[in-house]
């Protein structure tokens, strides 16, 4: 009995793989058999494979070992047997990258694929250019043109598409192949043909022009292969995207025509690509329509499945698209291939009524436990978005999401559901109260430390402002006593924000942090000392500042700041206010598209833009005394039309007492060079241009940066103006093939749009997650108010997103969303203005009958700003 | 494997086999010889400078040979080691109208010589005194003088010979083949 369980269990993890338990230092000695003469094909292909198998599990080779078992597997080149050499191949593709002198094979392979016995010819392609380097690439060029046209299909697919990967590292020499490539493509051989037609897209796929005329020229003389139709397909729909074409465009007609190909693959492939256009309307969708109708009641389930996923990813797009198909979509929903049923039921939920919402989600439930976390998610995603479309179904929505939470799960799923639910709070305050709660409960239980500090730090951001925010401290304190050191840490801060907002919670609070002064780790330890003391002070404007706000520097450059001071250090205190900002992405109180990759990218710090120009700016030795960068200006603002002779565009740098205005520039003339250009800037009253860092020279379409720098007016108050700039510089003629200049040049000059600094310009968005908390930090004591009325702007929306305009300032507590319905709304923005100067504005807005009435209060650590910030709307 | 092949190894007639490697300077002829001497059917039109190796067989009256011809290129030099070990015969190559380099090809002999997988056993030495054909080519005798092939003798258990060669006509190269094999065939015999 004891016998038989546990063969069961070794069957159940082997499962039934007879490399299951190879061992990779005995399988590297195994490989010295390769050395023995003669050879036995059988024993060494076996032990190939057992390494083949090994590697491809992902086993690391030291260089040595690889290098040894590789020139061992070199011996085997005398062996004629086929099954033999083809492992070599393999073997040669797999360890071309670990391990060293693989050059060795190269004559071996370079006979093969020039020899008699076909079945060799075209893998000793592939493994040869696995082995070739550009430095190679010149020895065997001769012989993959050859091959690229060979008589044979297998051959002439295996250099193409092995051109194809070599040109990741020579795009030049691949382009000297193009020839080949193009007769290629006229071969009768379907694969040849759509590998062929890959490779020329690839030479040629940065010439637009060249691009155009593919596309033209093969979608007249008629392909043979659906692959190279397809392909086709997605080339012209590119174009179109880059082109902003619409559907007058001959592309457009290409696509068409492809859906009554005979092909159900290149039907699909066009219908696919009209839907997803980004500029289409139910015109043209009607053609596309019939046809995916059509596939999603196919007997064929990849054609249901593509079918239907298109329907689902343009869903929201084309509700009208998908509303067409609903009959069979309906009837997908209980496909017996579950995928193709989660997709049908997510479509029809994402676009169905909210009377249906019920009956889907009954339905899906039957079956979450069969399919996978991948289709899980695009469960998890589904509900999403009905929520944000159907508010009041929140309760239902959200006890699936949290029952879905119990369920087993990988970091995946649970992290797309917890970021759901998150979403949905954000969007819904009548979902806060049940979203926290569930959230409480699952981290209650919740393996993924990611998980559990992310919900943490919602706990305290939101919790404190609940009705009852008691009811989270033991949720939050469990985690103190049972969870890891990072978490235990975020709980901590998570309590502190409880007891700096909430006075009734203070003293349990301070009781349950003291608790923590004695933990294990240092971080837990730290916080807790920090918060407690900053506590007992029990000022308002201490915990705004230091608990409930935090630190609002961007951590790139404090890094660096930091660094800085340790190499020079100086008498003087580190100074916070010389750290750069941490800039807020423009986007980020936006609403999240479900499966959105923003959390993705913020997970990690990220040096953001203007870390990046704060870098290259602090390399111009002109620049090196205006002190730490303070703000960028976040878009390029172009200064000439678009096909003109030269390229422009002007970016702000706005330090504490200087402007530096970088301008990009690009020659687009093939015969000309320019020499020592610059910008020179008529400055608006009270600015003074410094200095220009010229550019020395602009060759054809290689940019060029030159910079103008210039001073602020000594007037606190007078921060904005208008510049108007003209392009100064040396032209010399030059050969458009050579790119040899002449050595005479003449002055010239190109005049440019204007440039604006506008108040955004001095002022950086930074978030106060709590506005309430800051503003009282601030205090009345710089207040400034007025009234305006907005007579141009019709609807709180445009007031809104024009006044975050204007004053460049961050919008907190959500109040960039105006709620439907309402005819007043207040929006709370935070920023810091040039000098590290704090700076809160409320507006409040009321619609009128004549517009849009504001009444604006600034609160700032500056009397002067207040005044700037106020008079910026006028 | 066609019916002759068949019948011989029935008949117990089948050749043994040998391994030798080809080295020797680049450019000196190591390809074209054995493209000379590999059976009709495979041999090759287009000799380009060897990259690495190439493994060929030809056939001499007693053996069946295996040759690793290696690329004479000084950056792939340092790679001959890797076939040492296996090869039971060495032909080493020299471009007789090549005198410039014949310190070169002495100083690659001598390392080759000296190889611990090489030095302490009997492995025989054939020495092509390549592309006679060519008007400055020196002598056989002269190539052996240059190359101080006398103090192999002091080596023992190094049976060696030379041939002034022309790879392209295949003047000089039988007599070179059957000599190694001969001696191939004597070791390996008294190896049983
Ligand atoms: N005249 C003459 N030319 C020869 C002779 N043997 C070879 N060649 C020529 O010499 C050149 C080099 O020959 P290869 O066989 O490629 O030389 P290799 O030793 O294999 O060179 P690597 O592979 O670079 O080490 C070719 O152009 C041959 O035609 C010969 O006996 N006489
Ligand atoms: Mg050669």
């Amino acid at each position: 009995m004891h016998m038989l369980r546990r063969d069961k269990k070794e069957e159940e993890e082997g499962g039934g793989n007879p490399f299951h338990n190879l061992e990779k230092s005995v399988v590297l000695q195994e490989t010295r058999l390769f050395n023995e003469t003669p050879i036995n094909p059988k024993k060494c292909g076996h032990i190939l494979t057992k390494l083949l198998y090994l590697i491809n599990q992902g086993e690391s080779i030291g260089t040595t070992e690889a290098t040894e078992a590789f020139f061992a597997m070199t011996k085997l080149f005398q062996a004629k047997d086929p099954v033999l050499r083809r492992l070599v191949y393999l073997g040669i593709k797999e360890m071309s990258k670990i391990a060293n002198d693989v050059i060795i094979v190269t004559s071996s392979l370079m006979k093969d694929m020039t020899g008699k016995d076909d079945q060799f010819r075209g893998p000793a392609i592939r493994a040869l250019c696995s082995i070739t380097d550009n430095t190679m690439l010149q020895s065997i060029e001769r012989y993959m043109k050859q091959a690229i046209v060979d008589k044979n299909h297998a051959v002439s697919s295996a250099a193409l598409v092995s051109s194809l990967h070599l040109s990741k590292g020579s795009q030049d020499v691949i382009k000297r192949w193009v020839n080949e490539a193009q007769e290629a493509v006229s071969s009768d051989n379907i694969m040849v043909q759509y590998h062929a037609l890959g490779l020329l897209y690839h030479i040629r796929k940065y010439d637009r022009l060249a691009v155009t005329k593919l596309v033209s020229k093969f979608s007249k003389h008629s392909l043979k292969s659906p692959y190279a139709y397809c392909l086709l397909i997605r080339i012209a729909s590119k174009l179109m995207e880059e082109e902003g074409a619409g559907t007058d465009s001959p592309m457009f007609d290409f696509i068409e025509n492809c859906l009554r190909h005979k092909s159900e693959i290149v039907i699909y492939e066009a219908a696919h690509a009209i839907v997803n256009l980004k500029n289409t309307t139910a015109k043209e969708l009607s053609s596309a329509v019939p046809v995916l109708q059509l596939f999603c009641s196919s007997p064929k389930p990849t054609l249901r499945f593509a079918a239907i996923r298109t329907l689902n990813k343009v869903a929201m797009k084309h509700p009208s698209v998908v509303s067409s198909c609903n009959l069979e979509l309906e009837n997908l929903i209980t496909d017996t291939n579950r995928s193709i049923a989660t997709l049908a039921i997510t479509t029809l939920l994402k676009t169905g009524s909210e009377s249906s919402v019920d009956r889907l989600m009954k339905q899906i439930s039957s079956f979450m436990n069969e399919i996978s976390d991948e289709f899980k998610i695009v469960v998890v995603q589904a509900i999403q978005s009905l929520c944000l479309k159907f508010p009041r179904k929140h309760n239902v929505l959200m006890n699936f999401l949290s029952s879905m939470l119990r369920d087993e799960g990988g970091f995946d799923y649970k992290k797309a559901i917890v970021e759901s639910v998150i979403t949905i709070i954000e969007e819904n305050p009548e979902a806060k109260e049940a979203g926290l709660g569930h959230l409480c409960e699952f981290i209650e239980d919740c393996e993924h430390t990611v998980l559990a500090t992310k919900i943490l730090h919602l706990l305290g951001r939101e919790g404190p402002r609940t009705p009852t925010p008691s009811k989270y401290i033991r949720f939050i304190y469990n985690r103190v006593i049972l969870e890891n050191a990072a978490v235990r840490a975020a709980a901590v801060t998570a309590l502190a924000k409880f007891g700096a907002h909430c006075e009734e919670l203070l003293p349990s609070c301070s009781v349950l942090l003291e608790r923590c002064l004695l933990d294990t780790d240092d971080e837990v330890r730290d916080r807790a000392t920090f918060y407690v003391d900053v506590l007992k002070q029990k000022q308002k404007a201490l915990n705004s500042a230091y608990i409930l706000n935090g630190l609002q520097v961007s951590v790139v450059g404090l890094e660096r700041a930091l660094h800085n001071y340790t190499l020079e250090p100086s008498e003087a205190p580190f100074d916070l206010k010389t750290v750069p900002l941490d800039t807020q992405p423009v986007s980020e109180q936006k609403v999240r598209e479900p499966g959105d990759s923003v959390s993705k990218a913020t997970d990690k710090v990220v040096a953001s833009t203007q870390d990046i120009y704060a870098e290259r700016l602090a390399a111009v030795p002109e620049f090196s005394n205006l002190g730490s960068l303070f703000k960028s200006s976040s878009l390029p603002v172009e200064l000439t039309e678009s096909e003109t002779e030269y390229m422009v565009q002007c970016v702000k740098h706005c330090f504490g007492r200087y402007m530096v205005f970088q301008f990009d520039c690009t020659n687009t003339l093939n015969d000309q060079v320019l020499e020592n250009v610059t910008v020179h800037m008529d400055p608006a009253e009270g600015f003074d241009v410094m200095k220009y860092v010229q550019c020395p020279s602009l060759p054809y379409n290689k940019p060029g940066t030159t910079y103008t720098m210039v001073r602020l007016p000594e007037d606190p108050t007078q921060v904005t103006g208008t510049f108007s700039c003209t392009l100064k510089f040396i032209v010399k003629d030059c050969d458009p093939n050579t790119g040899e200049a002449d050595d005479d040049g003449y002055e010239d000059e190109y005049v440019l749009e204007d440039v604006e600094v506008t108040v955004a310009d001095h002022v950086q968005r930074v978030i106060k997650p709590n506005f309430g908390g800051a503003w009282e930090e601030i205090g009345p004591e710089n207040e400034l108010e007025d009234t305006f009325a907005l007579s141009t702007v019709k609807s709180l929306e445009e007031a809104v997103k024009n006044i975050i305009q204007f004053m460049g300032m961050q919008p907190c507590e959500r109040s960039d969303k105006v709620q439907e319905g309402k005819s007043s709304h207040s929006l709370f923005l935070s920023g810091v203005y040039r000098g590290g100067h704090d700076a809160l504005v409320r507006a409040k807005l009321a619609m009128s009958d004549s517009g849009v009435t504001m009444q604006l209060t600034v609160r700032s650590t500056d009397p002067y700003v207040s005044e700037v910030l106020v008079t910026a709307i006028g | 494997m066609g019916f002759f092949d068949k019948l011989a190894k029935w008949l117990g007639l089948k050749k043994k086999d040998a391994n030798v490697i080809v080295v020797g300077l680049d450019n000196s002829g190591k390809t074209t010889i054995i493209n000379h001497l590999k059976p009709k059917e495979t041999k090759s039109h287009d000799i380009v400078p060897t990259i690495g190796f190439t493994v060929e067989k030809f056939t001499s009256s007693a053996l069946s040979i295996t040759a690793f011809d290696m690329s004479g290129q000084g950056r792939y030099r340092n790679l001959w080691e890797h076939y040492y070990t296996e090869c039971q015969g060495i032909i080493f190559v020299i471009d007789s109208s090549d005198k410039l380099r014949m310190v070169v090809a002495k100083e690659e002999l001598d390392q080759l010589l000296n190889h611990p997988k090489i030095t302490n056993r009997r492995i025989p030495v054939l020495f092509f005194a390549n592309k006679m054909d060519v008007r400055e080519a020196i002598s056989s005798v002269k190539v052996s003088s240059l190359l101080q092939l006398e103090q192999i003798e002091n080596m023992k258990n190094k049976p060696w010979h030379i041939c002034a060669s022309n790879a392209l006509t295949g003047e000089g190269l039988m007599e070179g083949v059957e000599w190694i094999s001969d001696q191939l065939r004597d070791i390996i015999d008294g190896g049983k």
